[in-house]
Order: C-alpha cells, then sequence, then structure tokens
C-alpha cells in the first residue's frame, strides 16, 4: 500500500483539525483505517466506525492507498445516512480533510496563499487579489477554524465538485470551503480599507454560520476575473424582425454563459400563416425560433458548471399556443419539439375569467394587435376586446378547451408554468409610468421586472437561512433576523455595482434599477422545530409575520443606502416615488404598524436605493449546501435520494428520526417501513398521531395550504416566488380546480407541477425474504365496478400495495 | 390490488392463460392487471433524444484503462442484451400467452425494447467514434467469451421452446414457465440488474450522468416487465397448481444459479484485479442478493442469504429530487384524465 507523501501535507493543513493519523509503518491497512475513522467519529455516539472500515475494506481495489480508503470509508459512511443522519457528519468530516489536502498540495495553506494562487493562475481578479495582499494577516485571522465541521455530507459534496476554483491544468482545487467563502466575501468589499475587512468579515461570518448564503452565479464568481454574480436575466420578446430575433439568440448565449438563467418573452413574433411583407411569403411562426433557441441554449454551457437553461414566456393571446404547448412532449416532430427550453404562460385576467364563465377565447397573431404586449388591466381589457370586435382575431376557441391543454401540458411535462400578467404588473413597483410592463418573468418564476427592447432586467439574489435564525429559546430570533437582512442587502446592493454585464442591455438596466432579491430558505425547519403542521394556523401566521419582517428590515436598509449612496437613477418613475408602497395594493393589518409608519416617512425623505429587494428564489443548491429544505417549499419525502452532478446521494429527515429516536421508534423495520412508503412516514408501525401529522410530505399535505401560504406572504414579497405545486396523480379536474384558485387569492406565479412517476423501479436489493403470498392475477367478473374503479384511478396506491 | 372469491368465476377458468390460440375478446376483461400493465407502461413513455450524452463524451477520456475496459464490455453487452429479449418475446412469449389484454401489454413491452436497443446504439454511436470500434462492439456476441457465454444461456433456454407450436401437454407448459422465468429473473432481472449495477457505480464515481439517465428509464422498464412476468407466473400457477411441483422448482433454483455463474465470469472480465468499490467478490454477494430476491418472488426457498454489499444501488428504489439547472425530470406521467372542474378536491 502506497502512503502519500506525509512531509508536505500535514505541515499544509490548516491546524483547525488535528494532523491526519497516518498508517504507521507496520500497520495493517485496517487497523490504520479503523484508527482514522474512529477520531473522526469523535462526538456523533451512534456512528460505528468499524461498520464503516469493514465497508470500506471490502470494496478496497489491489492498489488501494491510503486516500483511496478514506474516499471508500467516506462513501461507506454516505451509504449509512438512511441509518443515522450521524454518518453524514463523519462522511463530511472525511470529505472535508480531504479536500484541505487537495488544496494545499496546489499551495492553498491559507486564505491569502489561496487567493495568491488564484490570482497567479489567471482565476482571482485583480482588485480582490490586491485587497487580500494588504490585508492578509486581518483576513487570514477571520477564517473560523471550526467551521467546515458545520457542513453535512451533501452541501460539502455540492461544494467540493462545484463550487471551489479549481487550477485551470492540474483541476485540483485552490481552495477549502472557508477560503471559498472568504474570497466571495472579499470579492464584494468596496474602499480596501480596514473598515472594508470588517464588513467583509461580517458576510463571511453569516455564511461560515450557513446563516445566509448569496445565490450560486454569485458563489462562482465573486472575486475572480469575470464576476458575473446575478442570477436572472430577464428579456423582453424580440420584435417582429428577423435581426431583432437573431441578436437576441447572442445575447441570451453572453448572458448564459456567464452563468445566468434566462427569461424571454415570445410574444411580439407573429404567429404561424401571417404574411411576411418582404417575401411575400407566410411565417412558420415561433416554432422554428425557438428550436434554434433551444439548440443555442444547450450549446452554452456556463463555465462548464452546468448547462444554460432559459424559460420562453408566451402569452395566452398568442395564435401559436397550442404548438407553443407541444414544444416539450416526447412524441410527435422532432423539428417542432424542444426539449431544453422551460416554458410558461403568460397569462392576462381576462383569459382566466372567460375560463371561468365558461366562454369563447381569441387568438390572435401579435402583428395584428401589436399594443396587446404592453398594456395591462383594464387597458388590456379594452385593447382585447376592441381587437375582438373590429374582427383581428385569427380564430377563437373555447377557453376551457385551451384550459385544459394548458393542465394537461402541466401534468405531462411539468412544464407550461401559470405565471398571471395582470397580477404581476399591478402591485410592481417598476410599472407606474405607462408604457411600463413586466413581460415576463425570469426562469424560477420569482422575478417581476419591466423590459424593454433596450432594458434587459437583471437580479442578483441570496437567501436568508430561516431555521439558523431561532433563538436559545425556540422562538424566531427577529432581532438578529433584522440584522441578517441588512447584511445581505448592503452586499446584494454591491453586486450591482461590482458585477460583470455580459450585454450592454443588460447593464444599462441594472444601473438605473438596481433590484434585488432577497429570499428565503429553510421554512420548513423553522416548522418542524417548533412543531407546526405546514398547514396549520400558526404555521401559516408565522410565515407571513417572517415575511413582513423582512421586507421591513430590507426596505430599511435599502432607505439607509439611499441616504448615503443615492437613491437609484430611476427612482423618480417608480410607485415608490409616489408614496406607494407594495403592500398598499393588498388588504392587510401588519404586525408592526410603526415600524412602517416610520420606514414610510423615511423613505419619503431618503427614498430607496433599491427598486425591488425580495424574491423567493427555489434555493436548491445553495439550501443544500446550508443543509435545510429549499426556499418556503414542504418536505418532498422523509427520505430520498439527491441526484447532482456529484453523484447520488440519500438523505433523511433528521427531525424525524430524532423525534422516532426519543419515542424508541427509529429501527429496521420503521426504516424499511419509510422505504417501501417512498419517503411517507404515514406508514411507520405504532407512529404516534402527533408525528404523523407534522411529518407529511408534499404530496401528502393539501395544496389549498401551500397556495394559501404563499398568498399570505404576498403582500410582503415585491417581486415573487417559485412556488412549485405538488400533485402525485394529476387529472385535469383537480389541476384546473387549483390553478383557478391560486389565480383567485392572488398569486403572481407559480413553478413547476411536481408529480409522481407512473411506476416505481422495483427494489435492486431489499432484504431477501421478500413474503411468499404474492398477489395473484385473478380473472374478476366484469360487473364488479368498484374494483375496476379502484385499479383504474389509482394505479399508484394498487401498485403500493403489490 | 383485487381478488374476487373463485367460485363466482369457476366458469372462466374454463379458458386458461396458456391454452392454445389467439383470443380476441376484452370485454368481459379477463385479467384487468394486465391491462393496467399496458396503461402504466404507456405512461412512462421516453424517448431516447431526450438522454443528454454530452457530459459522457467529456468524461470518457477521464477514464482510467481499467475503468475504459469495464465499460467497453458493458456497453457491448447492452448492444445486443436487448435484441435477444425482444426476439424471445416474439417468438415464445406473444404466442403463448393466449389474452388479448396481455398481449397489449407485450406489444407495449416490445417498444420499450426497441427504445432500449436505441438508446444503446445511440450510446455506443456517441462513445465510440471510430466505426471499426463500433463494428467490434456489436460483433460482441461472437467475439467476446465473457458475453458470448452469457448469450449462450440465453439462447440454451431459447431453443427450448422455440420448436413449440403450442403447448399441448402439462411438459409443454412447463418448458414455456421456464423459459418466461429465464427471461424475467434471469436475463432482465439479473443479467440486466448486474450490468445497472456498474452503471450506478460509475455514477456515484461522478462520471457517465448521460448513460446513467438512459439506464435510470430502462431500469424502470425492465422492473415492469419483470413484474408482468411475474404476475403471468402466479396466474399460472393459480390456474394449473399441478404444473408446479418440486421438480420445477429445482430447475428454476438450478437456473438462477446458472445465471449467477454466467454473470459473474462477465464481472470477472469487467473487474479484472478490482477498482475502486467495483470487485468480483462484491458482485458476487450483489448477484446472489438479487438472484435470493427473484427465488422469494417465486416462492421459492433462498438459495444464498447474501447481502447487498452496494449502497448506490439501495439508492435506486427511492424518490428522485433532481435540480433542473442539471437534469431532467424522468418522472412525468404522460396519461391524464379529466375535464375542467373548479371545487375539485386538490
Amino acid at each position: 500500500m502506497t502512503v502519500i507523501d506525509t512531509a508536505v501535507i500535514d505541515t499544509a493543513v490548516p491546524t483547525q483539525q488535528t494532523a491526519v493519523p497516518r498508517p504507521a509503518s507496520g500497520d495493517g491497512p485496517g487497523a490504520a483505517l479503523l484508527r482514522t475513522v474512529t477520531e473522526r467519529s469523535a462526538g456523533l455516539p451512534e456512528v460505528d466506525p468499524g461498520r464503516v472500515a469493514a465497508a470500506a475494506l471490502r470494496g478496497r481495489s489491489a492498489a488501494a492507498d491510503y486516500a483511496e480508503l478514506r474516499g471508500l470509508a467516506m462513501e461507506a459512511a454516505a451509504a449509512l445516512i438512511a441509518e443515522d443522519p450521524q454518518y453524514s457528519r463523519l462522511a463530511a468530516r472525511l470529505l472535508a480533510e480531504e479536500v484541505r489536502e487537495e488544496a494545499a498540495g496546489q499551495g492553498a495553506i491559507c486564505f491569502a496563499a489561496s487567493i495568491a494562487v488564484g490570482h497567479r493562475e489567471g482565476l482571482v481578479g485583480d482588485a480582490t487579489a490586491a485587497f487580500v495582499a494588504e490585508h492578509a494577516d486581518a483576513l487570514d485571522a477571520v477564517v473560523d477554524p471550526a467551521a467546515d465541521d458545520r457542513f453535512e455530507y451533501f452541501g460539502l459534496r455540492t461544494l467540493y465538485s462545484r463550487y471551489l476554483l479549481r487550477h485551470p491544468i492540474t483541476r485540483q482545487v485552490i481552495e477549502t470551503p472557508q477560503h471559498f467563502m472568504l474570497r466571495v466575501a472579499s470579492g464584494l468589499q468596496v474602499g480596501g480599507d480596514t473598515a472594508s475587512v470588517a464588513e467583509v468579515a461580517s458576510l463571511y461570518a453569516l455564511m461560515s454560520r450557513l446563516e445566509y448564503l448569496p445565490s450560486s452565479p454569485t458563489l462562482f464568481n465573486s472575486g475572480t476575473r469575470h464576476p458575473q454574480m446575478s442570477s436572472c436575466y430577464l428579456l423582453d420578446s424580440p420584435l417582429d424582425e428577423l435581426d431583432s430575433i437573431y441578436s437576441r439568440y447572442a445575447q441570451i448565449a453572453r448572458l448564459s454563459k456567464h452563468a445566468g438563467g434566462i427569461g424571454l418573452s415570445y410574444s411580439r413574433i407573429r404567429s404561424r400563416g401571417s404574411l411576411i411583407r418582404g417575401t411575400n411569403g407566410q411565417s412558420n411562426g415561433i416554432v422554428p425560433f425557438l428550436r434554434t433557441l433551444d439548440s443555442s441554449v444547450a450549446a452554452v454551457n456556463q463555465g462548464g458548471r452546468r448547462k444554460g437553461a432559459a424559460c420562453v414566456y408566451l402569452e395566452t393571446w398568442h395564435a401559436d399556443i397550442e404548438e407553443f404547448l407541444e414544444l416539450r412532449d416526447n412524441t410527435g416532430e422532432e423539428a417542432r419539439r424542444t426539449h431544453n427550453l422551460n416554458l410558461a404562460h403568460w397569462i392576462p385576467d381576462e383569459f382566466m375569467r372567460r375560463v371561468d364563465a365558461d366562454t369563447q377565447w381569441s387568438l390572435f397573431s401579435p402583428g395584428d394587435v401589436p399594443e396587446l404586449v404592453d398594456l395591462w388591466g383594464a387597458e388590456f381589457d379594452a385593447a382585447y376586446a376592441k381587437a375582438e370586435a373590429a374582427g383581428l382575431a385569427i380564430r377563437t376557441v373555447p377557453a376551457r378547451t385551451l384550459y385544459a391543454r394548458m393542465m394537461r401540458t402541466l401534468a405531462q411535462t411539468g412544464n407550461g408554468w401559470m405565471t398571471f400578467k395582470d397580477a404581476s404588473n399591478r402591485a410592481a413597483n417598476q410599472t407606474a409610468l405607462p408604457g411600463r410592463t413586466v413581460h415576463s418573468s425570469n426562469l424560477c418564476t420569482e422575478i417581476l421586472e419591466v423590459t424593454d427592447d433596450s432594458e434587459t432586467a437583471v437580479c442578483n439574489l441570496g437567501s436568508v437561512n430561516l431555521g439558523a435564525h431561532l433563538g436559545a429559546d425556540g422562538e424566531m430570533d427577529w432581532e438578529r433576523l433584522d440584522a441578517t437582512v441588512r447584511t445581505a442587502v448592503m452586499f446584494l446592493d454591491r453586486v450591482v455595482d461590482i458585477n460583470f454585464y455580459p450585454t450592454p442591455e443588460a447593464g444599462a438596466s441594472n444601473a438605473r434599477w438596481r433590484p434585488v432579491g432577497l429570499g428565503v430558505m429553510g421554512l420548513q425547519d423553522v416548522f418542524f422545530k417548533l412543531r407546526l403542521d405546514f398547514d396549520s394556523a400558526e404555521a401559516r401566521a408565522l410565515s407571513t409575520r417572517i415575511s413582513e419582517r423582512i421586507m421591513l428590515a430590507a426596505y430599511e436598509t435599502s432607505a439607509d443606502l439611499a441616504e448615503r449612496l443615492g437613491r437609484h437613477v430611476a427612482y423618480g418613475e417608480t410607485r415608490a416615488a409616489r408614496g406607494q408602497l407594495h403592500i398598499d395594493h393588498f388588504q392587510v393589518e401588519p404586525t408592526w404598524p410603526e415600524r412602517w409608519d416610520a420606514l414610510r416617512t423615511r423613505i419619503a425623505e431618503t427614498g430607496l436605493r433599491n427598486s425591488l429587494l425580495l424574491a423567493i428564489a427555489p434555493t436548491a443548491t445553495i439550501a443544500s449546501i446550508a443543509g435545510v429544505y429549499e426556499c418556503i417549499e414542504p418536505q418532498v419525502s422523509n427520505l430520498f435520494k439527491r441526484e447532482t452532478l456529484s453523484g447520488e446521494f440519500l438523505q433523511v429527515n433528521p427531525y424525524l428520526v430524532a423525534d422516532l429516536k426519543a419515542r424508541g421508534l427509529w429501527n429496521a423495520e420503521t426504516r424499511e417501513s419509510l422505504r417501501a412508503a417512498n419517503g411517507s412516514a404515514l406508514e411507520i408501525p405504532g407512529l404516534p398521531a402527533d408525528l404523523a401529522s407534522l411529518y407529511r410530505t408534499a404530496w401528502e399535505l393539501p395544496q389549498r395550504a401551500l397556495i394559501d401560504l404563499a398568498a399570505a406572504r404576498m403582500p410582503y414579497l415585491d417581486q415573487s416566488q417559485s412556488l412549485n405545486l405538488f400533485l402525485a396523480s394529476p387529472t385535469i379536474g383537480k389541476l384546473s380546480s387549483m390553478y383557478a384558485y391560486a389565480w383567485k387569492v392572488g398569486l403572481k406565479t407559480t413553478y413547476y407541477l411536481r408529480s409522481r412517476p407512473a411506476t416505481r423501479i422495483a427494489r435492486a436489493a431489499a432484504a431477501p425474504a421478500i413474503p411468499v403470498a404474492t398477489p395473484v392475477s385473478t380473472p374478476v367478473a366484469v360487473e364488479d365496478e368498484s374494483v375496476i374503479a379502484c385499479s383504474l384511478e389509482n394505479p399508484e396506491s394498487c401498485e403500493a400495495c403489490q | 390490488m383485487t381478488t374476487t372469491p373463485a367460485t363466482e368465476n369457476l366458469q372462466t377458468f374454463e379458458k386458461r392463460l396458456l391454452d392454445p390460440g389467439f383470443e380476441l375478446t376484452l370485454r368481459p376483461m379477463r385479467y384487468p392487471d394486465f391491462y393496467e400493465h399496458y396503461r402504466n407502461a404507456i405512461k412512462n413513455t421516453w424517448t431516447v433524444e431526450e438522454v443528454d450524452l454530452v457530459s459522457d463524451v467529456a468524461d470518457l477520456p477521464k477514464l482510467s484503462p481499467d475503468e475504459r475496459h469495464l465499460l467497453g464490455r458493458l456497453v457491448a453487452f447492452f448492444a445486443t442484451g436487448d435484441s435477444i429479449v425482444s426476439n424471445n418475446l416474439v417468438l415464445t412469449l406473444y404466442k403463448h400467452i393466449n389474452s388479448p389484454e396481455a398481449r397489449l401489454y407485450l406489444s407495449r413491452q416490445l417498444f420499450e425494447e426497441a427504445v432500449h436497443v436505441q438508446f444503446y446504439l445511440t450510446l455506443l454511436d456517441t462513445y465510440l467514434p471510430d466505426p471499426e470500434d463500433r463494428n467490434a462492439a456489436f460483433a460482441a456476441v461472437e467475439n467476446i467469451p465473457s458475453i458470448r457465454e452469457k448469450a449462450q444461456f440465453c439462447f440454451r433456454w431459447m431453443d427450448q421452446v422455440e420448436k413449440l407450436d403450442s403447448l399441448q401437454t402439462k411438459a409443454d407448459r412447463r418448458r414455456f414457465l421456464l423459459n418466461l422465468i429465464c427471461f424475467a429473473a434471469c436475463i432482465e432481472g439479473l443479467f440486466f440488474y448486474g450490468a445497472f449495477a456498474y452503471v450506478y457505480w460509475f455514477r456515484s464515481r461522478g462520471l457517465l450522468h448521460g448513460l446513467a439517465t438512459g439506464t435510470n428509464w430502462v431500469f424502470r422498464d425492465e422492473s415492469m416487465h419483470m413484474d408482468f412476468a411475474f404476475q403471468v407466473v402466479d396466474t399460472v400457477r393459480a390456474e394449473e397448481p399441478d404444473l408446479w411441483d418440486e421438480e420445477l422448482g429445482e430447475q428454476v433454483t438450478a437456473m438462477l444459479e446458472e445465471a449467477v455463474e454466467a454473470e459473474l465470469q462477465f464481472a470477472r472480465d469487467l473487474c479484472g484485479e478490482g477498482l475502486p468499490g467495483m470487485n468480483t467478490d462484491s458482485m458476487r454477494e450483489y448477484l446472489q442478493c438479487v438472484a435470493d430476491q427473484r427465488l422469494a418472488r417465486l416462492g421459492l426457498p433462498v438459495r444464498y442469504g447474501s447481502e447487498n454489499p452496494f449502497g448506490f444501488m439501495e439508492l435506486q428504489g427511492v424518490q428522485e429530487l433532481t435540480n433542473f439547472f442539471e437534469r431532467r425530470v424522468s418522472a412525468y406521467q404522460v396519461a391524464v384524465e379529466g375535464s375542467v372542474s373548479f371545487d375539485d378536491d386538490f
């Protein structure tokens, strides 16, 4: 067995961990490994180091060295997470050690050294490198030696495989997770003095405690030579002409290359069959152009880290709507399919009213009604009626027929998101002046900003980890939440200035509006910790209060920033400048009315630094880094695997495990029940009613509750929220009822419809002893209707009882 | 799952599933479970175009020589495996399972096998840009001994029933059952499960995600195929209890033992001296564990009592939570029913 050169590495490892025990000469590989694993299991009483070591030894290859054994031990520990969540911590510790060694091997023996290596290799930007070099000692002292131990395995694995900077040639990491966080914070410094070091330290402290994380593009790119740190770009529809269509492709490619997600309207492009004056031919409509966009998006790889992604928005009156609905089908003519694009409907209220009234709906080619795209509310309704009266419609369809098709597409593809044009514009701060229109949302349906041909809207995001903001008394620590929001907003605002803008249209828009999107993650964690059912009135009240508090603190901060640094250029064009705040569009009784009054007065004096401040993004990856549930979402399963580019990992709900342990119910039988029930806790034998209720999954909660929670926080969100809805077996009836309700309660946007696979994969290797009494395909009398109805309407449950 | 007291249906037992003929009557439906299988299978429709192999191509140069050898053999097996299953389906199963609803399912299965063949063909064309290499991979059944041995195992059980035009005697029906079990439990249920393990082992090392994505869907399909075949066995046993005697049980057990050995010699070829996390010993335990499951499903005593050593296979039954930035969600249903309403529960 090969032993790696310990001389180099032991000195290289920062002092935050005890030195890695190395196999002494003459020690067998088994004993050495067991020693390492035992030491790394300190404080994890449920972990059995012997089991981990034995599994690692079993899988080793003939040429196994220490690094391979440690890697196998890590995988073995990860495989046991479903048995006890503490194995996740062990796996994370082993991985952290590996990462530190790898970084040290590249010269990153401290933060300043890591930055120096990154700068030498052309990755870290000059300004950040100079700042760190000047304050090297002070910044090195900021690094929290204990912080790596806060990671769960999934989070650290994600950081390691995707976020840490790598040497361009060796592909080894050149920063540890803590160097990485401090690099991100340092990339957002301004001033370069010791006060800046203190500010950087305050952001780093939030990040290293996993209390707040900026969005992925900021994590990827802050402090680098191309600091493109914004998550979202929203583009208006190309104009109805070839040059405009092709210049949009180029804009999108540039934005996508630097890790931005794209939202794009296509509502201005004439529909199929429209006359093309220049050639006297007929247009093929939007589909061929979207097909080109599809290929273009797939071709652009975001710095090798993830594929580009875009969502196309189409207004519901566009005459190509039916072909639009088929774009993601996996049958039919490939030339009319776009497998990489996400699709969303930009729906005027008038359409929903006609669905409700069961009347006809007119479809137009934008060339005939160019004004519709820029109108909303009553003006849209009037223009639409006028166009109908003028006989401009290409054709009409029953509104419900089209609505049913929209529902079917949602069920079949999860795509074709329902977003509401009028609700999105009505309360928008940026739409005070006529002609200012929100034309679409973004890739994840949480951003709502105005666009036009010369302005590409931009938003940079970050999310507060709510689960980390409970006080020692177990209640929300409101003051600490305020403090986190203040720091977060200050740095989100800085991104606007430091950001690298891939297109002039994006830079132009952001300089004027300075919107940011502060969101949340870990709401489910809060509910679990406080033992609140997701659909309870208490949960809804708390969730709403949290959103209110965040909005207050964010707006107060933006007013402070306006006082110090100036209001944003287009402030005069906003509703806020007219004394109208977002909550004024809703009938609500705030929890902190005095603070609202004070804020109102303050804004009247100072104005605002940012036109928009809040948006709840999906947080898929950063929530996994923080080890909490995603944004405002209920848990999807008590047991699930996460598939990421770094492999598959199993996750089990640690709150449930703790509760079951406390009641003596965490055993092999329970675990098998969880697996057999696909992560549902409801079938655990002897499960007390309070736990059964608390640990329902998204599939088991009434979706009405999710919508009600979302609607209740809507007054306190100046943009929107990525709201997924979950129906295990969707039907047109359920879907149409659900989305009509979402519209009625005033949601601006919804996101994916999640449904479940029609059938499941047979367990590859469950416990061998399966009962012999297998069900038999017995011929049944055809008269027995109830029997057949059961199996036809509910294939899932029938699968489950086999 | 439904059962109806047998006394109510005595007359329907006059016709039995393996009776020769081409039954056409779908109403009254005698085997609604088979029809349900057909409908569920349609909900799982996927196409090869949905699988993105771009990242795989980037991974290929990163593979070590041992990994490359393993992958080459694996792909060569996939190239022909599903075609063999298709052939048997047409030549034997479709002919003898005399129920129109079951034949609906078999038609659907045949389509799925075709998609699998197309997937592995596309995979091969993508992985092996050199036409000579491609030809060699498809010739694996002749050229590579470890694959030839598995193929011969399949052909032997096909040959035993191929000459049968109809299942007239109990001996004919037993031979048919053995063929059916061979394809469900040994080929789809063991050879393929072995191959899936290599794929997921690659993925557990962060490699070949395109292959894993397509394999996820193949895996889901194969699970259904196996489940259907076992239901056919259950049905035949219920209709003709005397067919399944001790001797047949012993034959099935022996057949699975033989299949484990055939797959093991393949594993020896693939793993050589062993790779990190994948070696012949672990593979043996895994295959034995899978074989035990098949036996248990057939109501036979388990043979090995082994435990699954592969953590990454434990993950297969668990719900997916895919970040859409990374991969397509493979979980969507295809058939949706109902009409617009505003007061459904949700």
